[in-house]
Formats: C-alpha cells, structure tokens, sequence
C-alpha cells in the first residue's frame, strides 16, 4: 500500500463523521478487530442529535434494537440519557409495542463518547477532512487529508457526513448561510471530490423547529405529559452489562422530565398562511424535495387548510438548561415570523426563541450507486452511510453505520460482507430498499415497508441478529452469555407454557379481571395465552413458574403463542425469499438480450444489476413472469 | 430439418420473423395473413408486387410466388414498435377460403419466414410490453371466441374494461391497506387515531366490490365455454327431430362429442347473447343408467352437468313425467317443451314447437337464451366480466382474506398489524392481474388522507 511521506497513522478503517452512522460504523470496525480512526470537526458534536431529541418509535425502535442486538451504542446511550419515555401503541399489544425515548442531548453526546472510547482499537480524531486520498486513478480509496494538513492512511473509508456536504441553511427567503447544522460549517471539497469520483450527487432538504426559553412558556395553560419510564421500567438494552446500572437492575437513567402539548389554531394559521412567500421552502429559495412525513408546518397549512389546529409538543432539551423543542413547528419562515406564530399559541404568548427553526438543503448519493454492502460501486474501499444516502432518522443512519462499519472490516480482513435480508431486519429492508429501489424523498422506515413487520419486531430482535453478528465474531464471551442467557429464557418459556397445566383456581385469578371464560379443568398454559387479553407473564405468575425468567423472553415467548399461525405464514414467505436471494444475478447479465423479459424489465434490470433474484423481484416493472423467464435464460446461458 | 431441432421455448424467443394466418381458417370472404419480426418488411417485399411503401397504408398489390399471381390483396406494414407485436409487422388481407390464404401464407415461409407457433404473436407483444397478460388472455379468447358474444366480452377486456374494473379494487384495497397503515404506523398525529368505523366502511366497500366482481364470474365462463342444453324426453318423443331442427335454424356446426365413448351428438347454436352447446345424448349408446329404466333418454352424466334441461314430449303427462325424472338428478333449470306441435293441440305450461313446420322454434331460442342469463344472475351482460378461471380464482382468494381479515380483527380481536397480513394476501393475489401493489402507493395515501409529521 502506499501510504507515503507524512501519514500520520495508519487504519484499517477511517469513518469521516461522527454523528449516528459514523459511531456505530466507527465502533462495528472496531468490534472486529480493526483499527479504526474516526474524524470529526468537533470531539464535542460526536453524537450530537441535530433535530428531535427522540431515539425509537414505530419501526424505528426496531431497527435501535436491532443496532444493540449487533453490538451497537445508540440503544445504549439513550438508556442513560432519557429524560421522558413512551411506549406508543401501548394498547394494541405488546405486537405492536414501540418504545420512544426522548433524551437529554448533552447526556446522549457523552455517553456516546464514552462508549466510542470503550473500544481500546478506536481513536478518535478533530479535523475537517479536505479530501479522500485515491489511487488507481480514483477508483480506490487509501486514506483522507484534512484541511489541518494532518493524512491518515486507511485500506477502507466511510463517509458518514450527513447534511453537511454542502449544506445549506434557509431561514425565510433571504438568509442563506453555508453550514451542515445550525452554528457549523458544512464541507464543500469532499463534496467536489466525490463527484470527480463520478459519484451521482442529488439534494434533498430537510427542517427543523425553533427552541425556546422554557422560563418564558406559560406552563399553567398547557397539558403536561407524563413519562411512562417509572410505569414500564423500560430499558432498551437491558441485556448488555453496563456499569451504570442501579440496585433495581435497570439502567440508570436521569430523572424524568414532562412535555408540554399545547396547540397552533387559527390566529397562528393565518399568519403563516399570510407570510407564506417569505418561507423559504414556499417563496421559491428551495427546490429540492423534503419528507411528506415531516412536513413543515407551512406544508401542514397549505395542504391541510380545513385544519381546525395542529399539536405541538414542548420537550425538553435537556436537565442543564431550560430549552425546549417545539416538535410540530418545522419552519423555513423568518425569525420574525416564527415567533409572531407562536406567540398565538396557548401557553407562548411571552415566548423567547432561543434558536429559530429552519430548512437545510444537502447532497446525497442516490443509493443505488451502492452495493449491499454500502460500499460504493465505483470506488474501491469506500462505503457510505446515513443520511449521505439519501435517508432520514437517527435510527436510520445507526443501522446503515452497523453495517458499513461492519463490511468495511470485512472487506479489510478479506472477507465476505454481510448483507442481511429483509426477512431478518427492518436494517435489511433498509438497506435493500436503498441499494435496489433508491429515494426520491428521504427515506424513512415505516412498519408498511417490511413484508416480515410480524416476526421482525422489537423485542426479538436479538434472537434474529445476534447469531449472525456473534459468527463474525463481535462479541466478547462476557457478552456472549449475555446473549445466550436471553435466548435461553425465551425457550425456557415455551418450554414451561407448553408442559405446565394451570388448575381453573389458578387461572381464574388472570381471568376473571380480563372478562374472559374460567377454565373447567386443568388446561395447559399455552393454550390459555392464545387467549386475547390474557398475558403469558400474569399466567406465570399464577401458577407460580417462571419466575427466574426474563420478563421481556417471557412476553415474546407468548407472541409466538398467541399468532403462531401468522407468523407460520411470514417465515413461509421468508423463506422462498431466502431462496431467492440465495440465487445470485452475475453482475454482467445480458439483460438487453434476454428476449424473454419484458421490456421494461430489461431497462431496469440492467440500469440496477441486483446481485439477487430476491433484489430482482422488489425492483418495480419486473414480474413474476420475469423471474421465471430470467431463471430459465440464466440456467440455459450456464447449460450453454 | 436439422434432427435436433425442437420446438421452440415460448421463453426463448428468437428474433426471427414469424408469419401465420390471423383469422379462422374455412370458408370466408376474406382471410388475414400476418407476418412479424426484424425481416418482416424484406420478406413482404419478396413476395408482394408493387411492395409496400409507406407505413400504416393498407396499399393494393398483388401476392405472388416464383413470378406467378396468387391473389389480389390488400396489405399495410407497421414499423416497430409500433405494431401489434412491437416488431415490424406486415398484415396481408387475401381472398378467404381454403386455398388461398394457405398459398399466400406458403410463398411468405419460402420467403423466409417461419410457420408462427400457436398464440406466438400475442407472446412477442405481451414480452415487447405491448398487451399486459390481461390483455394477451382477452386476445387468445378473441382467437378462439366461440360466439359473437364472447366476441363481445372479449374486446371489452381488450379495451381494458376488465383492467379498469380490477384497478379499481386494486384502489379500495390501497385504501383500505392506507388506513391499517396510518393506524399501526401513525399513532399520535393531529388527526388522532383512525375511526374503526371508517375502517369498516372501506373493507365493506371493497367486499362489495369483490363479491360483484365474482357474480360475473359465472356468465363469463358461460359465454366462453358455451352453455350446456340437453334435450331429455322418453322415446320418441321427438328429440332428435328437435335438434336437428333447432341446428338448421342457428346454423351450427355438430359434432361427436370427443372420448372413448360416443355417448352424444353437440352442436354449438350461435344465438345472439350466449353460445348454447345443445346436447342431445338420446339413443346413441346402450346405457344402462337408471333414468333410462325411468323410460327417459338422456345421458346422467350430461344432465347434472347440463345448464339447461329441455323436458321434451309429444303430450303434457310425457312432459311433466320427463320434467319430473330429470328435477331428481339435475340442478339445472328445467324448460318443458312440447314437441309436435302441428299434430296436437296447445296446452298451457309449456312451450309448444314443430321441428316440421318450424312453429314455436324462434321462441324456444329466446326462451333458451332467457332462461341461461337468469340462472347467471346478470342484469349487466354487456359490463366487463372474468372470462376465466384464473381471474375467478385470485378475486375468490383475495374475498376470501379480506373477509378473514376482518374475523381476525373484530371477531377474535387480533391486533390490526397481526390481522393486516389478510390484507397482503388479498392485495398480492390480486397482484396477479393488474400490477404490483406497492408500498409507496400506499403511504401516498396515508400523507393525502392525514395531515401526518409530529
């Protein structure tokens, strides 16, 4: 390798940003045995959360799972940073179970920081990368420079820069300031350099809502919002050891703060709808598109005229200050604007803005430049991951970091990369959805993505990644019977449900409070928790086993139980898929000469080149008549 | 020809040129022979004298071969792609017949081309994307279309009536599958939960629009495979006469029943709405069936399967003891004829024919015909209908899961997300007709409905 005069240190693995994907990218490298560099602006920022202060929700607290259970940070930090917990779908079963955490910013950046330098292979560096070093004439990474003069020699890159790469800051119409995120400059010779590396650039936007001086918000008109940690004593990675656990078992978490709800009406309506060329998303100063599941509160407006109101939640920022997050308020409009907005809204009408609100144009790489692995196509060594890619959401750019961080280990070690299946994980539909179908809005995750929402759900996630990743070899033996142990639990779970009987007298007191029929003799457990509101735990309890167990095993245990014939019908499904992607597309297939495919079928074919046919199927024009036909023309150009 | 050559696969289409003749071969005035591939145009010019010029101008000319005439003809070439295949094609309108078109058809494979494989020209337009596999099936029934009727019904399907009437559906179950989304993806947004009642609409909606779908079934596959008409009577009673009288006046084409038994005489009646295959199984073998120990002829086999039982008899009391017989073996509505109608006088009760003089032979047709589209239980014959099997069968399966769906979810109480897989089975299964149901179009439903994004 050429490393040259003046390299400072030399990696196997560089990770350029240090915000959701780069610490998980940063700390996967190092889980594997690589070393690793990770190069950041400011050491302060790494795990800075730029815009909600929330980890998890609907799908989104899967893929946090999903993250822990491989190994990762996020579900980590945000045990020992949340500061208001809700389990949204509460109601709906423990199915459709998805935890929330808002977190205390500063917290959630130490403790990622803490947990970056656990990991005795991975350094951490301040320098603003000017650009990558290339050989083979551009088509191979081999370390980056920064504009400090400082060059690190790497056999793999990830860039992981999220909206800074020529990012652009709007407030109203006539503000325009070059920066990756309120207060800080964004990068524009990377961004250059990747397009020389032939690199397709497109830009997307995105916003954010102002924040406020919660000792000007009038807090006897609003609603408060209790956390629900005391109630649940939830906590996400409960399995892994961690020092700052407390007596009880649970992670130490600060104490728990309220959110305020409070409302936009009318008065604040018409002002938006009054000044609304004066946004810059609707006065023309923005073109590139934005999330329709993040609309900007001018969006809200104009689409949703007839709106009596909108809700707006007031979180805190944090236990150190008294700032608040007015979610619900994503704006582009001038200063000025903003806060005559929410000086309508109850409970605001002495309001300080602290900061205001504003929109963020940004380069990504449309993902379809990448392989599976994250790594670029047409550039050896490097991969890329998060928002660069086109997505949105913490949790989005954690599960892509895992797995870039991950491949780029690989690929240095010389082995093969890891491309999970989309039956295996919402960060498999994630990054399959990516590489396959690419973006046109950014991408975010929703339960409706996945065809497996049933069998991949939060509190299995474990027992479907942590097989995968512990063969790779991430995990220590400490945190191997960690693993084992939760498994185990689960087992034991079936095992004791579907060997114990529970007498009528036992079950009655589970029963009788949930109105269901009393047992008239002794009747296995299994079959009394396929009942609808009967919980597998409570049944437990009442004939006394099961005690030692995982609460958490315990409840997956009875989902298996209670929809064993649905999930039987997705695994079906999960494995013809598993089949499918088993059969490999060579990537030189003479699609414009299978005469058997449809037309259509052959443009997009040969414009994606999915290395499988279960990627294949997913891309849209191609049939299922296609499939067959592919398989037959691919089979025969073998025979032949 | 090589000893290795095989069929073609109807998967590996060669690029060659294919030529066949695209309208029914016997007797007509005209016959239709096309021709399609890259060569397309050479071969034409081969064989036709002026050649062609201009696209899409039907041009006079004559075909001929080795220098000599054939036939004067009518012909035009469409250039790629846009022809019915997507290929260069050549469609030649010769004089019909026998002979002629074959001779035309002979010069163009000496010319270069290839003898079509059956259904190949429908094939090459389905894989150039021309006809959607909706589209091609319509086609084939349009080749083989055995009446005016499922002529009819199978350009309706050819204009896409049928795939507009399935893209329909395909909206109530996005609706549908847009509303459990925003329920299980959505849970604190402005517009708070969704309405289980609005939930319930929508899957009653698309239900409805299911099961009518399904009612059609039944008339489509009668206008496709013909309705089944046997005559049953005790002897003599003027069965066969009728037949014979009832097949002089629809002009139709009888046949032996194909098998190993020669148990029955069919002819296919081009009537006006539905084609009738009327059975008359009388007389023909020695049976040792039940009914005909009853004193009645008629086959039991073709009567429980029949659409239509004809209750034949020279007098009321032999009709209404045929009527009587064949109502224990036969679903199939019973119509009670009297036979010999120039030899006896009226009754009431049933119609009265003579397959001598012709009397009453109009109405029985009308009354046959009448009879066939009520038992289908269609008021909207002319609406687009399943012609087959295959569509029956997914709308079937896709009722069937949506009505699942919803005993899963209020009956047993599962959660939605858990009774939402019924959805996908639905939405997938009716995939196979019209296209792919996508997430995408799913969720820009969700952000058109509800104003979502906390």
């Amino acid at each position: 390798m050429q490393t040259g005069s003046g390299v400072e240190a030399e990696f196997d693995v560089l990770v350029i940003g240090a915000g959701h994907a780069g610490t998980e990218a940063a700390v996967a490298a190092a889980r594997l045995g690589a070393r690793v560099g990770i190069v950041t602006s400011a050491l302060e920022t790494i795990g800075q959360m730029s815009c909600n202060p929330a980890i998890g929700g609907i799908a989104k607290s899967t893929v946090v799972r999903e993250v822990d259970a491989m190994g990762g940070i996020m579900g980590r930090a945000a045990d020992l940073a949340t500061l208001q917990f809700r389990m949204l779908n509460r109601s709906k079963g423990p199915a459709v179970w998805a935890p929330r955490a808002q977190c205390d910013r500063g917290l959630y950046r130490r403790a990622v920081r803490t947990l970056l330098e656990e990991h005795a292979l991975l350094s951490t560096i301040q320098g603003t990368v000017r650009g990558l070093l290339m050989e083979d004439d551009g088509h191979r990474v081999t370390g980056v420079e920064t504009i400090e003069g400082r060059r690190f020699s790497a056999r793999a890159v990830v860039i992981t820069t999220g909206t800074f790469l020529r990012g652009r800051i709007h407030i109203g119409t006539g503000t325009r300031i070059a920066g990756g995120r309120a207060g800080e400059s964004s990068s524009v010779d990377l961004a250059e350099q990747m397009e020389r590396a032939g690199l397709e650039v497109a830009r997307f936007k995105t916003g954010t809502p102002p924040r406020i001086d919660g000792r000007s918000v009038d807090y006897s008109a609003l609603e408060p919002q209790a956390s629900e940690i005391e109630a649940f004593d939830y906590s996400w990675s409960h399995f892994w050891p961690t020092p700052r656990r407390g007596a009880s078992g649970a992670t130490r978490h600060p104490s728990q703060l309220p959110n305020w709800i409070t409302y936009l009406e009318g008065a604040g309506k018409e002002i938006i709808q009054r000044e609304i060329g004066r946004s810059a998303m609707y006065g023309g100063a923005i073109e590139s598109r934005g999330p329709r599941y993040c609309p900007s509160v001018e969006d809200k407006v104009v689409r949703f005229p007839k709106a009596e109101r909108h809700q707006l939640f007031l979180e805190p920022e944090g236990h150190d200050t008294h700032e608040l997050y007015v979610n619900g308020l994503s704006t582009s409009l001038p200063p000025e604007v903003q806060l005559d907005v929410m000086r309508t809204v109850p409970g605001l009408e002495q309001v300080r803005m602290t900061r205001a609100g504003y929109a963020i144009e940004y380069d990504y790489y449309p993902p379809t430049q990448l392989e599976s692995s994250l790594q670029v196509k047409a550039v050896r060594g490097l991969f890329l991951a998060g928002q660069v890619n086109g997505t949105t959401g913490y949790e989005e750019a954690a599960g892509q970091g895992v797995m870039a961080g991950l491949n780029a280990a690989l690929l240095v070690q010389g082995r093969a990369p890891l491309v999970l299946g989309r039956e295996t994980s919402y960060i498999g539909v994630l990054v399959d959805d990516l590489v396959t179908r690419g973006v046109d809005e950014p991408y975010r995750l929703f339960t409706s993505r996945s065809e497996f929402r049933l069998t991949v759900r939060q509190d299995n996630a474990l027992r479907r990644l942590a097989p995968i990743v512990e063969a790779l070899g991430v995990f220590s033996a400490d945190e191997r019977r960690v693993v084992a142990q939760r498994l185990r639990d689960e087992d034991v779970a079936r095992e004791i449900a579907e060997s114990t009987s529970i007498t009528p007298a036992q079950a009655a007191v589970v029963l009788e409070p949930a109105g269901s029929a009393v047992l008239a003799h002794a009747v296995r457990i299994a079959e009394v928790a396929k009942r609808q509101d009967v919980t597998l735990l409570s049944l437990f309890a009442a004939a006394g086993v099961g005690g030692e167990l995982s609460p958490d095993a315990v409840t997956t245990a009875e989902l298996e139980l209670k929809y064993a014939g649905y999930f039987q019908r997705e695994r079906v499904a999960a494995e013809k898929l598993r089949r499918m992607g088993a059969f490999a597309l060579p990537a030189d297939a003479p699609y414009d000469a299978m005469r058997s495919l449809s037309v259509e079928a052959r443009q997009k074919l040969g414009a994606l080149r999915p290395s499988t046919l279960a990627q294949a199927s997913r891309v849209p024009g191609v049939s299922p008549t296609d499939l067959q036909n592919l398989v037959i023309e691919l089979t025969k150009a073998g025979r032949g | 020809m090589s000893p290795s050559s095989s069929p073609p696969s109807p998967l590996q289409l060669a690029d060659d040129t294919i030529a066949a003749l695209a309208t029914p071969s016997g007797r007509s005035a005209i016959a239709v022979v096309r021709l399609s591939g890259r060569a397309a145009q050479e071969v034409a010019d081969r064989v036709l004298v002026p050649p062609l010029r201009d696209p899409r101008r039907a041009t006079r000319t004559t075909a001929c071969r080795d220098g000599a005439r054939l036939d004067d003809v009518v012909a035009t070439w469409f250039a790629a792609p846009n022809s019915y295949t997507g290929e260069h094609l050549v469609e030649i309108s010769c004089h019909g017949g026998a002979v002629t078109p074959a001779l035309v058809l002979a010069a163009l494979v000496a010319a270069g081309a290839r003898l079509a494989e059956p259904g190949e020209f429908t094939r090459r337009a389905v894989l150039n994307g021309k006809l959607d596999l909706l589209q091609a099936e319509a086609v084939l029934e349009v080749i083989d279309a055995r009446s005016r009727a499922a002529q009819r019904l199978a350009l309706t399907q050819l204009d896409g009536g049928l795939s507009r009437r399935i893209a329909t559906l395909r909206d109530d179950v996005l609706e549908l599958e847009a509303l459990v989304a925003y329920d299980i993806d959505f849970p604190e947004e402005d517009d708070g939960p969704v309405d289980h009642a609005r939930v319930i609409a929508s899957h009653e909606a698309l239900v409805v629009a299911l099961e009518a779908m399904l009612a059609t079934a039944p008339v489509g596959e009668l206008v496709r495979e013909g309705a089944s008409v046997v005559l049953a009577g005790e002897p003599n009673a003027g069965k066969s006469s009728l037949f014979n009288a009832l097949v002089g006046r629809a002009r139709a084409i009888v046949t032996d029943v194909p098998g190993t038994t020669r148990d029955a005489l069919e002819a296919m009646l081009d009537t006006a709405r539905v084609p009738v295959r009327l059975v008359d199984t009388a007389g023909l073998r020695e049976s040792t069936d039940a009914i005909e120990k009853l004193g009645i002829e008629v086959s039991h086999g073709w009567l429980s399967r029949a659409h239509l039982v004809l209750a034949c008899g020279e007098t009321a009391e032999s009709v209404e003891r045929t009527a009587a017989v064949v109502a224990r073996i036969a679903t199939a509505p019973v119509l009670r004829v009297r036979t010999k109608s120039d030899l006896h006088p009226a009754s009431p009760g049933a119609l009265a024919v003579s397959a001598e003089t012709g009397a009453g032979l109009a109405e029985l047709l009308s009354e046959v015909e009448r009879a066939l589209l009520e038992r289908a239980d269609s008021s909207d014959f002319d609406a687009p209908m399943l012609a087959t099997e295959r569509h029956r069968m997914a709308i079937e399966r896709a009722r069937d899961e949506v009505v699942a769906f919803r005993r899963a979810w209020l009956e047993v109480r599962h959660p939605i997300i858990v009774a939402a897989v019924h959805l996908r089975t639905a939405a997938n299964a009716l995939e196979e007709l019209i296209g792919s149901v996508d997430v995408e179009d799913v969720m820009e439903r969700v952000f058109a409905r509800f104003c979502v994004g906390k």
